[in-house]
C-alpha cells in the first residue's frame, strides 16, 4: 500500500509541472495588459511603464516563467499585483473559509443525498421515490443565487435569525452551506438511486434475499456497500469542485473565499494570484484522487488486492 | 402561511429586542461592492480604496461633499501669477497616528516620494509638473513647478496627494499599503480578506471629533445582499444601489435614499478620423437621433440627467451649451446630406456590465430608427482596455464607436476635458478615444492651465466647451446620479459627485 502511494505521488510531479507551464502560458496569452489595468484608466504612459517595470513584465516570457518556477519550488509565490500582499497570505486568509464551507456543505448534502437516494432506490416506484426525485430535480434546477437571495430575505430580513452574509460564527455558515449543498445533495440522491437500483438487480442480492437475509441487511450491507463506489467517486469530484470556491454562493453571501478571489484576480489580470490558485486547485484534485483511491479499498477489499 | 408568518415575525422581533441591548460604542458599517486594492494613497486608482484612505489620511487641501476646495492640513496658500510657484502655510499641532509630528518635511517627503518615477507609484502623473518642493520653515512649504499648472491646488486635493507619515514609509517600504499612518480622524486597525476596520483617532486635531468610534468597510458584491444588510441593520451605509432597485427602499421608515447628480458623464466616442464619423453632419445627426430623456428613463430608471455640455454641471467652470433635441427627421436629413440616405453599419464597443450593456442596446435601438445599423460588442475589462490603448498610430484604432464614461478625479475642469479632448491625449498617451483634434479646443485647454486666475480659466473652459459642443465628437448621453442608501440614524455621510464615499468630520451615528 505504501509503495503504491509513493508511486502515485511521484506520478503527480509531471502532471503538476505541465499544469504550471499551461497556467503560466494561458495567463500570459490572455488579451489585456496588466500594467494598463493596474495603472488605471486615466494613467499616463509614464505611470504604465513604471508599473510594467515594477512587475517584471518587460522581460522575455521564458525568463519570467523560469523565475516563476524557481520561486514556486521554494514556495515563494510572489506578491499580488493588486494589493501587494504576498500570495501565500492572500490565499491563506481565504482558504479556511472555503474549506470550512465546503466541509459543512458536503457533510449535510452527502448524508441527505445518500439517504434520499437509498430511500428512493429501495422504494422504487412508490410515492417516496417519486417525491424524492421531484425534490432532487428541483434541487438541481434551482439557481443558487436566487435560492440564496430568497433565504436571505426570509431568514435575515424578515425573521432576523441569521446574518445576511460575511464570515464569522456558526450562524454565518447556515445559509451559505445550505445553499451550496442543495445542488450537491440533489445530484448525490440521483446518483445513489441509480447505483442502488443497478446493484439491486445483481445476482448476489437476489441470492441474499433468497436465503432469507433480512431486508434491512440486504439494503444497507449487500446493496449500499457496493453502490457506494460511484458515490465516493462523485463525492470526491464534488469536494474538489467546491474547494475551488463556489463563486455564486461566495458572491451572494459576501464570503471571503477562493472562488471570488479567482474571479477578481482574472478581472484584474493579477497573474501571481491566478497562477497560485490554479496550481492549488490542481494539487487539491490530485490529493482528492489519492484519497478516493484509498477509500475504494476501504469499502471494497477486492480493489485493495489489485 | 398567513397564520404562521406573523408569529415568526413576533419571535424575530423578540429575539432582536433581546440582542439589541444598550451599547455605547458607535460602530459604522459601510457595505461596498468590492474589496480594496490598498491603502497607500499614492498608489491607488479606485474610488473605493481612495475613499477608505481619506478616512485615515488628509491632504493640504480637500474637496468637500459639494466638490468645493477646502483647506485641510494647510491653512492657506499663495500662488504666483504665472501658476508656477505655490506656497502653503501649514496647520500647527497635528500628529500622525504613529506619533510623529506633521510638518513641512512630511509634505516634502510625501510629494517627493509620490512623484519619484523610481518608486513606481500609480499616481505619479499628479506630480509630473513639480520641479521641486522646498521646506521654507517647519510650517511653510514651497512647491515650484516646471511649467504653469493653474489647477495645481485641485491637483493636490486629489487622494493621490494625501500626506503620509515619513516614518511609516521608512519602516514598511512598499508594505505601507497595509500599514497606513496618516493624520485623519480614523486610524487603521486591520484589513483582511474583504473587511477593513478603523477606529477613532483619539488625538485628532479637531477637538471633540470624530464622534463615531469604529468604521468597518465590508465588501459585499451582490446588490441584493447589500440592500438586505442595510435592512437588517448590519450596515448603516451601502453603495452603490442599482437604479432599478432604489424604488424598493424609498418607502422604508428607517432608511434614507441618497440620490444626487454625479460628475460621471456617459457618451459614445465616435472615431473622428474614420468614415463616416469624420463628417460633422454625421456626428450631429447621431446626436439628434438619440432621445436623451428616454436614455435616462430606460437605462437609469430616471436617475440620470441629459448632458448639455461636454462637462458635467458640478465640475468647476462648467457652462451650459444647449441640447441636441430628439429629432429623427432632422437626423435622417443630415445623414442624407452627408451622403448616407440609407444609413450605414458600425460596431459599438463597450464594457460588459449590466448598465453599460443596457445603454449600448438603447443606442442601438435609437440609431436603428434613422437607418444606422449597430453591432453591439460588449467586452471584458482587460480585453477592452487592450483594444482601446494598444494603438501606436491613430489610423490603427480598431474601435469606431466606444460607449464610454468619465469622471474628473481632481474635480477640476482640466482633468474633465484634457484627457479625452486634447490632441496630445490620443491613445496610448491618454483617453482621447474619439481621436478628436481641433486647434481652437487645444489652445483653450492650454490657456486654462496657464493661469491660476479663476476668471481667465473660466473664459478658457467656456471656449473649449462651446467648441466641443459644436464639433460633437461624441454622442452626448447623460450624467449619472449617485445612488446609495443609509440608515436614518447616520448623519454626515455622502457620496461625493466624484463617486467617493465621504464622511464629514462631524459625522455621527445616533
Amino acid at each position: 500500500m505504501l509503495d503504491y502511494l509513493i508511486r502515485r505521488l511521484a506520478g503527480t510531479i509531471p502532471v503538476l509541472l505541465a499544469v504550471s507551464i499551461f497556467v503560466f502560458l494561458f495567463v500570459h496569452l490572455l488579451p489585456g495588459d496588466p500594467a494598463r489595468l493596474v495603472a488605471g484608466p486615466d494613467a499616463s504612459p509614464q505611470d504604465i511603464a513604471a508599473v510594467r517595470a515594477d512587475m517584471g513584465l518587460d522581460r522575455p516570457l521564458v525568463v519570467q516563467y523560469l523565475r516563476y518556477l524557481g520561486q514556486t519550488l521554494q514556495f515563494h509565490l510572489g506578491r499580488s499585483i493588486k494589493t501587494h500582499q504576498t500570495v501565500a497570505e492572500l490565499i491563506g486568509e481565504r482558504f479556511m473559509p472555503t474549506l470550512l464551507l465546503t466541509v459543512f456543505a458536503m457533510l449535510w448534502s452527502v448524508i441527505a443525498g445518500v439517504g434520499i437516494g437509498v430511500l428512493s432506490g429501495a422504494r422504487r416506484g412508490h410515492w417516496q421515490d417519486q417525491a424524492s426525485m421531484v425534490l432532487a430535480i428541483s434541487g438541481i434546477s434551482f439557481p443558487g443565487f436566487w435560492l440564496g437571495l430568497l433565504l436571505i430575505d426570509l431568514f435575515s430580513v424578515h425573521l432576523g435569525w441569521l446574518p445576511t452574509g460575511g464570515y464569522g460564527g456558526w450562524q454565518h455558515f447556515v445559509l451559505p452551506a445550505f445553499t451550496l449543498g442543495v445542488g450537491v445533495a440533489a445530484v448525490m440522491a440521483r446518483f445513489t438511486r441509480s447505483a442502488f437500483v443497478e446493484i439491486t438487480a445483481e445476482d448476489y442480492v437476489r441470492t441474499a434475499r433468497a436465503k432469507g437475509v433480512p431486508e434491512r441487511r440486504v439494503v444497507w450491507k449487500h446493496t449500499l456497500r457496493n453502490a457506494l463506489i460511484p458515490v465516493i467517486t462523485l463525492t470526491g469530484l464534488q469536494f474538489g469542485f467546491l474547494l475551488g470556491g463556489a463563486i455564486v454562493v461566495e458572491t451572494v453571501f459576501a464570503w471571503p473565499g477562493l472562488g471570488r478571489l479567482l474571479v477578481d484576480s482574472v478581472a484584474y489580470r493579477d497573474y501571481p494570484v491566478i497562477q497560485a490558485e490554479i496550481l492549488l486547485f490542481s494539487c487539491e484534485f490530485v490529493l482528492i484522487n489519492l484519497i478516493v483511491d484509498v477509500l475504494y479499498g476501504v469499502v471494497n477489499p477486492e480493489i485493495r488486492l489489485r | 402561511m398567513a397564520s404562521i408568518f406573523p408569529r415568526m415575525l413576533l419571535a424575530a422581533s423578540l429575539a432582536l429586542g433581546a440582542a439589541g441591548g444598550a451599547h455605547a460604542a458607535k460602530d459604522l458599517v459601510v457595505g461596498v461592492p468590492d474589496n480594496l486594492t490598498g491603502l497607500d494613497p499614492a498608489d491607488l486608482n479606485d474610488n473605493l480604496s481612495q475613499s477608505a484612505a481619506r478616512l485615515m489620511f488628509e491632504g493640504l487641501y480637500m474637496l468637500d461633499e459639494h466638490m468645493k476646495l477646502q483647506p485641510q492640513l494647510a491653512e492657506s496658500y499663495e500662488a504666483s501669477e504665472d501658476a508656477k510657484e505655490f506656497v502653503f502655510h501649514l496647520r500647527h499641532g497635528v500628529t500622525f497616528h504613529d506619533g510623529t509630528p506633521f510638518n513641512a518635511a512630511a509634505v516634502k517627503f510625501s510629494f517627493d516620494r509620490a512623484g519619484n518615477p523610481e518608486n513606481h507609484l500609480k499616481r505619479q502623473s499628479l506630480f509630473v509638473m513639480i520641479d521641486h518642493t522646498d521646506v521654507v520653515d517647519d510650517y511653510t512649504v514651497k512647491v515650484v513647478l516646471k511649467y504653469p499648472f493653474g489647477a495645481f491646488v485641485n491637483d493636490i486635493a486629489h487622494p493621490g496627494a494625501l500626506i503620509v507619515s515619513p516614518k511609516s514609509v521608512q519602516e514598511y517600504g512598499k508594505e505601507v499599503t497595509r500599514h497606513p499612518s496618516g493624520t485623519g480622524p480614523y486610524q487603521f486597525v486591520s484589513w483582511s480578506a474583504d473587511t477593513l476596520k478603523l477606529k477613532k483617532n483619539e488625538h485628532y486635531w479637531k477637538p471633540g471629533l470624530p464622534k463615531i468610534d469604529t468604521i468597518t468597510y465590508r465588501g459585499v458584491p451582490e446588490n441584493g445582499a447589500r440592500i438586505a444588510m442595510l435592512q437588517t441593520g448590519e450596515a448603516q451605509f451601502i453603495y452603490p444601489v442599482p437604479p432599478e432597485m432604489i424604488k424598493s427602499l424609498e418607502h422604508s421608515p428607517t432608511i434614507t435614499v441618497f440620490n444626487e447628480p454625479s460628475i460621471f458623464t456617459r457618451y459614445v466616442a465616435l472615431n473622428n478620423l474614420r468614415k463616416p464619423f469624420n463628417d460633422p453632419r454625421v456626428r450631429e445627426a447621431l446626436n439628434y437621433a438619440v432621445d436623451k430623456q428616454a436614455f435616462a428613463k430606460v437605462v437609469f430608471s430616471g436617475y440620470s440627467d441629459p448632458m448639455d455640455s461636454p462637462m458635467p454641471p458640478l465640475l468647476g467652470f462648467y457652462q451650459k451649451q444647449g441640447s441636441y433635441p430628439y429629432d429623427p427627421a432632422k437626423a435622417k436629413a443630415l445623414l442624407a446630406e452627408a451622403g448616407y440616405p440609407n444609413g450605414f453599419e458600425a460596431t459599438l464597443t463597450g464594457g460588459n456590465n449590466t448598465l453599460v450593456q443596457r445603454g449600448m442596446q438603447f443606442v442601438q435601438q435609437q440609431l436603428a430608427a434613422v437607418g444606422v445599423t449597430l453591432k453591439v460588442e460588449p467586452l471584458e475589462a482587460g480585453v477592452l482596455t487592450a483594444k482601446m490603448f494598444n494603438v501606436q498610430k491613430p489610423e490603427d484604432a480598431s474601435i469606431v464607436m466606444l460607449y464610454a464614461g468619465w469622471s474628473s478625479s481632481t474635480g477640476d475642469a482640466d482633468w474633465g476635458m484634457r484627457p479625452m479632448l486634447y490632441t496630445k491625449a490620443f491613445p496610448p498617451v491618454l483617453a482621447n478615444l474619439a481621436w478628436y483634434s481641433n486647434p481652437v479646443t487645444d489652445a483653450a485647454i492650454e490657456e486654462g492651465l496657464s493661469t491660476t486666475d479663476p476668471s481667465k480659466r473660466a473664459g478658457a473652459y467656456a471656449k473649449a466647451q462651446a467648441q466641443v459642443w459644436k464639433d460633437a465628437p461624441w454622442i452626448f448621453l447623460g450624467v449619472d446620479h449617485n445612488l446609495a442608501a443609509y440608515s436614518k440614524k447616520l448623519h454626515g455621510a455622502f457620496i461625493r459627485p466624484d463617486q467617493q464615499f465621504h464622511l464629514t468630520a462631524d459625522a455621527d451615528l445616533e
